[in-house]
Parts: structure tokens; C-alpha cells; sequence
């Protein structure tokens, strides 16, 4: 059993609050992924359960042993950094064996575990190079076959894919994430990329300022988002929002209105609705009708950009839909995909239906 | 690599650029050159108004005897030859000669073995085959003009300064200093250059103020401000022997306390002091450039705090501390000011020795002898950074360990 727990924990430098008092259950088994934009306190809080960090305050739990005291070396966690840590003097064969090596685990076991591990990430033919002969590729996989040879209760990763080219961050990804099957470790892996975080968790913790903005499942968290930050951190586009004012039912803006909304809360609000959500349709009677201000190609689809009040709202058409910028246009939205946000604090008022 | 034609020089600057590189080249080795000539000949070539004189020594050639055409060409080869077989053949000849055991092992046994070859070499091969070279090109008709002697030399010098001035001893008081320095200098700076590189807190930026304080006072200040305590120090010492507490202690090196003046210890404390600021500068720099992953990475996997240092940033550190060593080295090496007055002649070093000979006598043997001196205390220095120029090179770059 390797559940973390996180209670209370905070970490202050001098009068900055990197993390503030964060609460967290991590089950066991888990693929927890922390997501937010840099600057956020993800790495702090993932560098605190490592132990590379002391928080100011709170408590961590890993297992069913309080952790705050003990050395990182005690806490049986292996972690992934994002600019590899590799040892550069070593082979590739000497790193993977490094954290047997140093624990004094039975040698006679080194040989056929590094060989399993370098299996795992397809290393096989690249044990005896040095990694300054690898690719970026190439490096990351024998850091995670460093982390993975121990066979540790809980593996960290701090944005080990950042540093690859695109193509290769989706191969390595889906890697990661059978590797992760396979072995049945608890995770805990930082990003700010919201699709590795989509595509890999279980749960998302989406943090800001120091603070858990959310928890929950890919589904929960783009569905449901607790608040505006979440919806416009999360999906690509972003989800639309919108300023304006509620009254009756209908939520008014420039060049918007959409009626059919819940009448028990007037005032102004923040309504939100995702690009692929809502269709393009002819400007007449439309809930937004306004000359297009952009168009953009994607392959699958056509998205569409209008201006509406300060902001612009994308939609996503049909991808053999073309138009000409300055074209009128209107998109279709039914309240039933609208989510509604309290425009001062941000935080959802009401589910969409 | 090419630089691309739109950034390349005009052709004046190029031409006024390599004029100046030349010259200062030029206004660098002319001294070290013209030593080295002098340091070979008798004396009236020497010290001759003639440059030509000074060159071919024509004097030492008439009574002595010198070098052919032969002997140069010859010479020239055989030292490339044994350059690069050197070069080419030491590390292997130290990876079998650490008979399986730790590698430096076997540099120090191949060394030892390189050296005593090329000393061999040098030494009785090298004058028996040129000899006869010369003896049978002087016997064939139109070829005896390269055997015949063109340029005078002469080794009496060396021979006076090393063995009847026996410049051995100071050449080991020397060596004592230098290594008391550098071993000292890169122990202490290589543990707190790790942890002020490691650090981030205030105090540790106020100790390397403090430190670069300490390293602009002029090397003076520091002498005058020890001479007395080093002259004094059986009396100030005193009370560390008579008490009962650390008497038995300090008894077991001594009877009585010593004098500290003239000994090797206080001018190995003094230029350590001095030199130390600099060393934790630059060692603080070679750590920064280590990334912290590294350690980090070494504790995650199971190192403690010194075990991750042990295991992980050693094996990286070494281009660093050797450049740095080296300065150490050149500091120790080269001071006159602080060894010429701490040390007493029986522990003096080279460079104030050498400064005696040119005051003593003032023949004009005396100060021949004393350039050969000279030109000898740059062997050693030419000689280190020969075997650790990929080090020296790889450590004035840094950046030599990105993971």
C-alpha cells in the first residue's frame, strides 16, 4: 500500500507563499497528475514529497509512515527529472544499476533487473553508451528506467517530457502511461501541458497560485470545471467565456444572448461553453452573431472566431466549412452546454444541465 | 568551423589583428627564448653586444664544442618522436600496468616507468647516436659540413646550479610548499565551494564578499602582520605545552615549542590564506556549473547528503579542480615575496634562491648560472600542463558535464 497523503502543507520563502495549505489524498495505484501554468507550486509540492524541499508547514504522509523527517534516500520514492539528471560519467547500463548499487541490493540480482528495466523503456542495444552519445529520446527513457529498476511504492516525475520534440512526447507518453499499467505504482507526474494531463491521470490536481484550484477526474475536470481558471486552463481551444449580465433567464453581451438559462440568479456572471460544443449557424435569430474574425483550418474541423464584447469566442465547424473574415455569422448555443461562473470569485455557480 | 562570409573581417583588421597577435607573442616568448640561449653558453657569449654571438655562441663553440646540423635536425625528430609515442602510448601503457587494480595506480607506475625511458633516452642513448652519426658523417667527403659544429653549447651551467650547488634541496623545499599549498587550497576549496555553490542563503554570499575582501589585500599586509607571531611563536605557543590538559599532546612532536619562522609549515599557512579566496571563487563557479539534478537525482536514489558528493559530483568535479589546482600551483610555485621572507636558507625555495645567485658573487659565471636556474624552474610548469591540457582546456571552458 503506497497511498500519499498531503495535509496542510505549505511552503513559504520570506514573505512568498509558493504553496498554501494544500490537502491531498493520493490512492494507491494511482496516476495523480499535477497541472498548472509555471509558477504554480506543482514542482514544490512534488519536490516536498520527494523530501528536496522541507514545507513550512503540514504533514506527508507516504504509506502509513509520516515522512516530514526522513532523508529523501528513506522515503522509497523514485523520481524523473525533467532535464534527465543522468550521471554523466556513467553508462547507461552504470545509471540504471546506480540506485541498486548504492542501497547495497543483493548484486547478484543488478544484471538481470537493469536488463529488465532497460527492456521496459527499449533500451537493450544502448547500455554501454554514455549519455552524452544519446538523444533527448533516449536520455529520458534510461531516467525512467533508473526510476523503475528499484520498483519503489511511488514514482515522481517532474515534466520528463518537456524537454522532447512533439512527435516523440506522444510516442513516450503513451509509454509512460502503459508502463504505469504494468507496473502498478502510484504516480505522481507534474506538467503544464493540460493533453499529458488529459491522456496520462487518473485524477488532476489543476493548481494556481500556490492553491488547488481542482480535483478530479480528465472527464470530471473538462466537463465540470470548478471554476474560470479551470476553464480556461483546460481542453485546446480553451473553453469561450464570456462577461456579462443574467436576467431571467437570458445572459446578455455584445452581439450575445442566450435565453433559456436558469432564472433564480440575476446579476452579472462569467458563462462559459466549449468550442465544440456549439455549432455555426446562420446569423438570423442566432444566441451570437457577429462578422467572423478569424477562420482557422485544423484538418478535422474549421474553427471559427468571433468577437464578442472584450473577448474573442472560437467555435468549431465543420471542416468543409469556409468563410471569409468580416463574413456574418452566428453560432448556435444551447443553454444546456452553457456552465455559469460567479464573474468576481470565479467559482462555478450553477451545473450545466 | 567556417565563419560565414557576412561576419567575416575586413581584410585590414585581419591583417592588424594578426600583426598585433604576433608581436605580443613575440614581446611573451623573446624573454623565455633568449634565456633559454643564454642559459647554454659560456659566459662571453652570453653576456656579447652581439645578438648573433648570444645565438651561436661562438666562443663556446671554439672551446667547448656544440651542436652540428645534424645534431639539431636529429634532435628536432627524436623530440616530436617522443612526444607522440608518449602521448599516444601512456594511456594504455596505464590502463595494463594498473594490473586490474585502480586506474590512478597505474598513471603513477606508468609515469615513473615513462620517465625513467625517456631519461634513458635522453641521457645515453641520445648523445651515444649522435656521436657516431656525427663521427661517420665527419669522415664522408662532401657530407662532413653537417657534422662539423655550428652552434655552440655548452651544459656546465646546469651541471654547477644542480649538482655543485646542490639546487636539489631547494628544488624539494619547493616541492614541500607547492604541494602543502595545493593540497591544502583544493581540499578546503573544493568542500566549500560545493556548499556556498549549493547554498543560497546570506550568509553564504557575505562569507564570499568577505573572501574577495581578503584576496585584494595586498600579500604584504599579511606577511608583515605573521612575521613577528612566526618569530615569536616559542613564546606565544608556550602555554599550549606547559598546560597539563594539551601539553602531553603537543609533546608528542616536540619537546619545546618550535619557531615557526623558516619552517615550511607558516609559508604554506600564509600562501594558502592568500590564495584560498580565489580557489573557493572559482571552485563555487565549476559547482554552479553542475547541475543540481545531479545531487538530487544521487539522494532520491539512495545517497546521503556526503555519499552523493563521494559518488556523484567527484567523478564530474575533476576538470574544474585541476584548473583550478594548476593556479594554486603557479601561486605557490612563483611567490618570492612570502618565501623569500619566512624562509631561513636551509628552507628556501626556488625562486628566492634564484634571486640570491644573481646577488652574490656577480661574476659573470654566477649570473649565467643563475638563468640556467631559471630556465630550469619552468620544466616543471611546462611539464604539468602538458599532461593535463585536455583537463585545463575542458575546465577554462566548463560546461563540460551537462547530463
Amino acid at each position: 500500500m503506497a497511498q500519499v497523503t498531503l495535509q496542510g502543507i505549505t511552503k513559504r520563502w520570506g514573505a512568498f507563499t509558493g504553496v498554501s495549505n494544500v490537502n491531498l489524498e493520493i490512492a494507491d495505484r494511482e496516476f495523480m497528475v499535477f497541472l498548472g501554468p509555471s509558477g504554480c507550486g506543482k514542482t514544490t509540492t512534488m519536490r516536498m514529497i520527494a523530501g528536496l524541499e522541507d514545507p513550512t508547514e503540514g504533514e506527508i504522509s507516504i504509506g502509513d509512515r509520516v515522512v516530514n523527517a526522513l532523508e529523501p534516500k528513506d522515503r522509497d520514492i523514485a523520481m524523473v527529472f525533467q532535464n534527465y539528471g543522468l550521471y554523466p560519467n556513467l553508462t547507461v547500463y552504470e545509471n540504471i544499476r546506480f540506485p541498486l548499487k548504492v542501497r547495497r541490493i543483493d548484486p547478484q540480482t543488478h544484471d538481470d533487473r537493469v536488463h529488465r528495466a532497460a527492456e521496459m523503456v527499449e533500451l537493450g542495444d544502448l547500455l554501454h553508451r554514455l549519455p552524452r552519445e544519446l538523444s533527448g529520446g533516449q536520455r529520458q527513457r534510461v531516467a525512467l528506467a533508473r526510476a523503475v529498476v528499484r520498483q519503489p511504492t511511488v514514482f515522481l516525475m517532474d515534466e520528463p517530457l518537456s524537454n522532447l520534440d512533439a512527435k516523440l512526447r506522444v510516442s513516450t507518453r503513451a509509454q509512460l502511461k502503459n508502463l504505469q499499467h504494468e507496473l502498478q505504482v502510484t504516480t505522481i507526474y507534474v506538467t503544464h501541458d493540460q493533453i499529458e494531463a488529459m491522456t496520462l491521470a487518473h485524477r488532476v490536481v489543476v493548481m494556481n497560485h500556490g492553491k488547488i484550484q481542482q480535483i478530479g477526474t480528465p472527464t470530471a475536470i473538462y466537463d465540470n470545471p470548478a471554476n474560470t481558471f479551470v476553464a480556461g486552463f483546460i481542453g485546446s481551444p480553451a473553453m469561450n467565456l464570456l462577461d456579462g449580465e443574467l436576467q431571467g433567464g437570458v445572459f446578455k453581451s455584445d452581439n450575445v444572448a442566450i435565453a433559456g438559462l436558469p432564472a433564480d440568479r440575476n446579476g452579472p456572471v462569467t458563462l462559459g461553453f466549449r468550442a465544440e460544443d456549439a455549432r455555426v449557424v446562420d446569423a438570423d435569430g442566432a444566441q451570437i452573431a457577429a462578422p467572423i474574425y478569424s477562420v482557422e483550418l485544423l484538418g478535422d474541423a474549421t474553427m471559427v472566431t468571433v468577437r464578442t464584447g472584450g473577448s474573442l469566442t472560437s467555435v468549431k465547424a465543420e471542416k468543409d466549412y469556409r468563410a471569409e473574415i468580416g463574413d456574418g455569422v452566428g453560432i448556435g448555443i444551447s443553454p444546456d452546454i452553457c456552465h455559469l461562473f460567479d464573474k468576481e470569485s470565479g467559482q462555478r455557480v450553477s451545473l450545466a444541465a | 568551423m567556417t565563419t560565414a562570409r557576412a561576419l567575416q573581417m575586413p581584410t585590414g583588421l585581419r591583417v592588424a589583428n594578426g600583426a598585433f597577435v604576433a608581436f605580443w607573442l613575440l614581446l611573451a616568448i623573446f624573454p623565455l627564448f633568449w634565456i633559454l640561449v643564454m642559459s647554454f653558453k659560456i659566459p662571453v657569449d652570453s653576456f656579447s653586444t652581439n645578438p648573433l654571438q648570444v645565438i651561436f655562441g661562438f666562443e663556446t663553440r671554439r672551446t667547448v664544442g656544440g651542436l652540428s646540423f645534424l645534431d639539431l635536425a636529429l634532435g628536432i625528430v627524436v623530440l616530436i618522436a617522443a612526444y607522440r609515442l608518449v602521448a599516444q602510448t601512456i594511456g594504455k601503457a596505464a590502463g595494463y600496468l594498473s594490473l586490474g587494480g585502480q586506474v590512478w595506480f597505474g598513471w603513477i607506475l606508468a609515469s615513473v616507468v615513462y620517465a625513467i625511458g625517456l631519461a634513458l633516452v635522453f641521457g645515453w642513448l641520445v648523445p651515444l647516436v649522435f656521436g657516431l652519426v656525427n663521427t661517420i658523417f665527419g669522415v664522408i667527403p662532401l657530407l662532413n659540413a653537417l657534422a662539423t659544429p655550428v652552434v655552440g653549447l655548452t651544459t656546465e651551467h646546469y651541471r654547477a646550479v644542480w649538482i655543485e650547488n646542490e639546487f636539489h634541496e631547494q628544488f624539494l623545499n619547493s616541492a614541500v610548499v607547492t604541494a602543502g599549498v595545493v593540497t591544502i587550497s583544493l581540499t578546503v576549496g573544493t568542500l566549500a565551494g560545493y556548499g556556498l555553490a549549493r547554498s543560497g542563503g546570506s550568509l553564504a554570499f557575505w562569507l564570499l564578499v568577505v573572501a574577495l575582501v581578503f584576496r585584494a589585500l595586498p600579500h604584504s599586509v599579511l606577511v608583515s602582520g605573521y612575521l613577528p607571531a612566526f618569530l615569536n611563536s616559542r613564546e606565544w605557543l608556550g602555554p599550549l605545552w606547559e598546560s597539563g590538559a594539551t601539553g602531553w599532546f603537543f609533546g608528542l612532536f616536540s619537546d619545546e615549542p618550535p619557531t615557526l619562522f623558516g619552517k615550511h609549515l607558516p609559508v604554506i599557512i600564509v600562501l594558502v590564506s592568500i590564495n584560498q579566496p580565489f580557489t573557493i571563487w572559482m571552485l563555487r563557479s565549476f559547482f554552479q556549473n553542475i547541475p543540481r539534478e545531479l545531487d538530487e537525482a544521487a539522494r532520491v536514489d539512495g545517497c546521503s547528503h556526503f555519499e552523493a558528493f563521494r559518488r556523484v559530483i567527484i567523478p564530474v568535479m575533476w576538470p574544474g579542480v585541476i584548473t583550478t589546482g594548476l593556479f594554486s600551483f603557479l601561486l605557490a610555485y612563483n611567490d618570492f615575496l612570502v618565501t623569500s621572507l619566512l624562509l631561513d636558507a636551509e628552507a628556501q625555495t626556488m625562486v628566492p634562491a634564484i634571486a640570491q645567485f644573481f646577488n652574490r658573487e656577480t661574476t659573470a659565471t654566477d649570473q649565467v648560472e643563475a638563468i640556467a636556474a631559471a630556465v630550469s624552474i619552468t620544466a616543471p610548469l611546462f611539464l604539468l600542463v602538458m599532461i593535463f591540457q585536455k583537463q585545463i582546456v575542458s575546465g577554462l571552458t566548463a560546461g563540460a558535464v551537462k547530463g
